[in-house]
């Protein structure tokens, strides 16, 4: 009996786990109630959190049931294929995506499609070409363009330096296409701007802790840095702590993105210059109302624009 | 009570089987949806990929030691036979690129263990460290994607209603059990774990087989990419990371010892198994991610505590 021990206990957490599921999270408490998956690409990031609640009033009001899934670590492009291939299996109404990777979500769309289930896209568009050449299509894109928010951030340096800086960036996790595009806006916008002078441009891999060594590195390698722009606001956030502990406080402009509360905070203390802010909870909210009313049998525009800004 | 002695030999992979058993039998209880055709052949895909991983790692560690690259080396391997098909070369002489390049990171593992002295810990660290670098130099940080109908159908084919990366898994598995039963390299992959010492004594070439053992684990990772690619469309240089602890999660749970000496690749198999119903029912259900951590830590710790009590009651 006692090596049964084990067992029964494995088959009693999960059949725990079953149990809350039915009332919280899964499935369909009302019968005929459609069924909506949001499915994002993790939910240990505020950016996500705020979605998840945006996304929750809207299923509220439009009367849908509304599921929440993401794969532990951001970039596990195969984890969110194996989720939403579940979620086919579980014959969802509809999907909400954040893709992880926008060439490696085609595959499982396709199966979507076989399988009837209309797909929307939020935050991070479907690589076109890679969808065209599966025979794939997904039923609107929903979220503001990271391109154009590390273009915003650039812009802004720019004016806020007057054309002359000696520029580090923090970048995200290398090949990850965030931080990619939102680093091109923001090359882009210092082009024709001789003075503008990129001195450092290193990987922090999206974290505050890397953002703090790395940027203390630099600091060492390259001491007249006067500006920098991190990909993201908590590698921004470590800067900070780095800049703090070399006595440099005031003398950086420091730009992040994403808008978190402390970044907001500290733009307003005037220890960071400005923000990228997103609007995730939007996306979320709009992303769950288009895919009750796609289900109603509306068509929704190919491009659904949320809001970007600069907090500064 | 006395077990039937066939029962009392494998009674480890039974106990690991019965886990297996009942965790389908709850979840099929608790969903209609888990209990089908398509939703178990679905299961067996997304297990396709671990399992490869696990399968070597099997030999590492029941040779004793243990290789923390094989995330990276995938990822490696998988940029570069992507860069190969994109150059235009024939599938298969693409693949044997990958697969060469999983293989030598695993014969610079086996190089440095055996004649260097690393600790496999070590070693394998390194390499980590250095094929993930690979990859992000081969590929500039960004994916490679894009290829042909013949190479994708390693992925999205079928065999008389078998996905093809299923029927290979099922072949890697058959021919890894036969080598570790029925050949000299498997005796010896228990000895050096089970005695290091007393193998070398006994006269087994060591050196030779740990560095061989190492290239098998290299190789079958880069196995495991290939078919990630396929199914991916798209080989990433972030790929694969954390995946050796999802494969040493399997081996464990399929009750090969940490300790080297003991194990077997079908335990190995059914703690892929398990690990991929896991996350399979627990997303079926809608349970949270959050919880699904915790299930899955759980299971690990249950499976393993399973193996020692029945070590317990043995003695």
């Amino acid at each position: 009996m006692k090596k049964l021990l084990p067992l029964v206990a494995a088959a009693a957490v999960l059949a725990g786990c079953g149990k809350k599921a039915e009332t919280t999270a899964g499935a369909p408490a009302t019968p005929g109630k459609p069924v909506v998956a949001l499915v994002v690409k993790t939910l240990n990031h505020p950016f996500f959190i705020d979605m998840q609640r945006g996304a929750e009033e809207a299923a509220k009001a439009a009367g849908v049931e509304l599921i929440v899934q993401a794969a532990e670590r951001e970039i596990d492009v195969e984890r969110q294929m194996q989720i939403i291939e579940n979620l086919i299996q579980r014959k969802v109404n509809a999907l909400v995506v954040a893709p992880s990777g926008s060439r490696e979500i085609v595959p499982v769309v396709v199966k979507a499609n076989q399988a009837g289930i209309p797909v929307l896209v939020v935050d991070t568009r479907v690589d076109a070409p890679a969808l065209q050449a599966a025979g794939g299509k997904t039923a609107t894109f929903i979220g503001s363009d990271n391109y154009e928010g590390g273009k915003l951030a650039g812009e802004f340096m720019l004016q806020k330096m007057g054309g002359q800086a000696r520029i580090a960036i923090l970048e995200g996790i290398p090949g990850h296409e965030t931080g990619d595009q939102r680093l091109r806006g923001f090359r882009d916008a210092l082009k024709g701007s001789p003075g503008m002078v990129v001195v450092a441009s290193q990987p922090a891999n999206w974290e505050r802790d890397q953002g703090y060594n790395v940027f203390q590195n630099i600091l060492q390698a390259h001491p007249d840095v006067n500006a920098m722009f991190a990909a993201n606001d908590l590698m921004a956030l470590g800067a900070l702590e780095a800049i703090a502990a070399a006595g440099k406080t005031g003398q950086i402009t420091v730009i992040g993105f994403d808008a978190l509360e402390e970044a907001r905070a500290a733009v307003k203390k005037g220890t960071m210059a400005g923000t990228v802010a997103q609007d995730p909870a939007q996306m979320g909210r709009v992303g769950v109302e288009w895919a009750a009313r796609v289900l109603k049998g509306e068509t929704p525009p190919a491009d659904i624009a949320v809001p970007i800004q600069f907090v500064k | 009570m006395k077990l039937p002695p066939v029962i009392a030999r494998h009674a480890r992979q039974f106990g690991t089987f019965a886990v297996f058993v009942v965790l389908c039998a709850v979840i099929s209880v608790l969903t209609p949806h888990f209990f089908t055709v398509t939703n178990l052949l679905n299961v067996a895909q997304q297990t396709v990929i671990n399992a490869l991983i696990a399968v070597g790692l099997t030999y590492v560690i029941i040779s004793g030691g243990i290789d923390l690259s094989v995330g990276s080396i995938l990822a490696f391997a998988g940029v570069v036979m992507a860069h190969a098909l994109r150059l235009g070369w024939p599938v298969p002489l693409a693949i044997l690129a990958g697969v060469g390049v999983g293989a030598g990171c695993g014969l610079v593992n086996g190089l440095l263990i055996s004649y260097g002295r690393l600790p496999p810990f070590i070693a394998t660290l390194g390499m980590m460290s250095v094929a993930r670098g690979g990859a992000l130099l081969a590929t500039d940080g960004r994916p490679v994607s894009g290829f042909g109908e013949s190479f994708r159908w390693l992925a999205t084919g079928e065999i008389a209603g078998v996905p093809v990366p299923v029927l290979i898994m099922v072949l890697v598995y058959a021919a890894a059990h036969l080598v570790l039963q029925r050949t000299k390299f498997g005796r010896y992959t228990y000895a050096i774990g089970g005695n290091e010492e007393a193998s070398l004594l006994s006269g087994v070439p060591v050196r030779l087989y740990k560095t061989g053992i190492y290239v098998v684990g290299g190789g079958l990772a880069a196995l495991g990419a290939v078919l990630l690619t396929a199914r991916l469309n798209s080989a990433q240089p972030i790929a694969g990371i954390n995946y050796e602890l999802d494969a040493i999660a399997a081996t464990v749970i399929g009750g090969t010892s940490l300790m080297g000496g003991q194990g077997s690749v079908i335990g190995t198999l059914i703690g892929a198994l398990i690990m991929g119903v896991l996350r399979n029912g627990l997303n079926l259900l809608g349970v949270s991610s959050f919880i699904q951590q915790v299930v899955i830590g759980v299971v690990i710790i249950a499976a393993v505590l399973l193996d020692t009590f029945f070590k317990q009651s043995k003695r």
